[in-house]
């Protein structure tokens, strides 16, 4: 692993076992963002696009593309801490998600390690309406230095 | 995902059924590039914070829609069956820049009982020092037909 914290460097003020992130609301995922994502990942499915395939596939409606949920994790992260690299983010897909709805994310800290350089592991949640489970991840993170702690 | 769905019809044969899946079966490893133009729109796609210019972790699923690995997707669902994403895994051992080129390597293998496809990418630098893993796990299930 390649990041600015080292062994040996001072520990950062990490958050302790049980801290909860603020959670975060992300979406409505439209149609036009279904879209907009299809075209900027590739993942032209048109199960995500077309209502009348998701409807022959027994769906009230098409579903949001799982990575386009996990996508924001990434910012959900950084904007609660800035100075950490996610070595590692692993997810399973546990409920659709539907057009035209959102997504709230949350998340605490389940371990953490100051040594040999800092890491925390994240439990990370998506969950729909009705507080829906939709996606649940766990994400490492390492601590890396931004240059602003000098 | 990777637009496997619409092609469900096209592809030889189903999931092995019987447990005797097949052998991973790896594709040639391709060059890439990641242009910045293709980073600004996968963040505006995804939330992202264009400030922070650096590429998403989850920028290399887009590799999964090049022909040569949706053409192994599809023929790895077999006929009359979709995939249905149900996990999703990145572990990076740095990340990766924008502009540079990178050397991907994919590979996929059938699981029976119930049938799932395992698609395992690796990412690595011209240098040949890897950047990232991937794996991408789908349900095999059997497409519906409209009533």
């Amino acid at each position: 692993m390649k990041t600015d914290a080292e062994p040996g460097m001072d520990a950062p003020c990490l958050p302790e076992l049980g801290h909860k992130i603020p959670a975060r609301e992300f979406g409505p995922f439209d149609r036009r963002a279904l879209e907009r994502y299809a075209i900027a990942s590739g993942d032209d499915n048109p199960l995500h696009l077309d209502p009348e395939v998701a409807a022959a596939l027994g769906l009230p409606d098409t579903p949001v593309h799982g990575l386009l949920m996990l996508s924001c994790f990434e910012p959900y992260i950084l904007e609660w801490r800035p100075d950490l690299f996610i070595a590692r983010l692993s997810c399973k897909f546990l409920n659709p998600l539907f057009a035209g709805e959102g997504i709230r994310l949350s998340g605490r800290v389940v371990s953490r390690k100051d040594t040999p350089r800092p890491e925390l592991i994240l439990r990370l949640f998506a969950r729909g309406s009705g507080d829906t489970p939709v996606i649940v991840a766990e994400a490492a993170v390492l601590w890396q230095s931004t240059g602003a702690e000098s | 995902m990777t637009g496997a769905a619409e092609h469900a019809q096209q592809g030889p044969a189903g999931p092995n059924e019987k447990g005797t899946d097949n052998a991973p079966v790896r594709l040639p490893p391709f060059k890439v590039r990641i242009e910045p133009a293709d980073v600004a729109e996968f963040l505006r796609a995804t939330s992202g914070h264009p400030k922070h210019h650096r590429v998403p972790i989850t920028f290399p699923v887009r590799w999964l829609a090049l022909p040569e690995v949706r053409g192994l997707i599809l023929r790895s669902i077999g006929n009359g069956f979709i995939p249905v994403h149900e996990g999703q895994n990145f572990a990076y051992e740095r990340a990766l820049q924008i502009g540079a080129d990178y050397t991907v390597d994919i590979e996929a293998f059938r699981t029976p009982a119930p049938p799932h496809l395992t698609l395992r990418m690796s990412v690595v630098t011209e240098e040949g020092e890897i950047c990232a893993r991937l794996e991408t796990v789908m349900r095999i299930v059997p497409a519906l037909k409209p009533a």
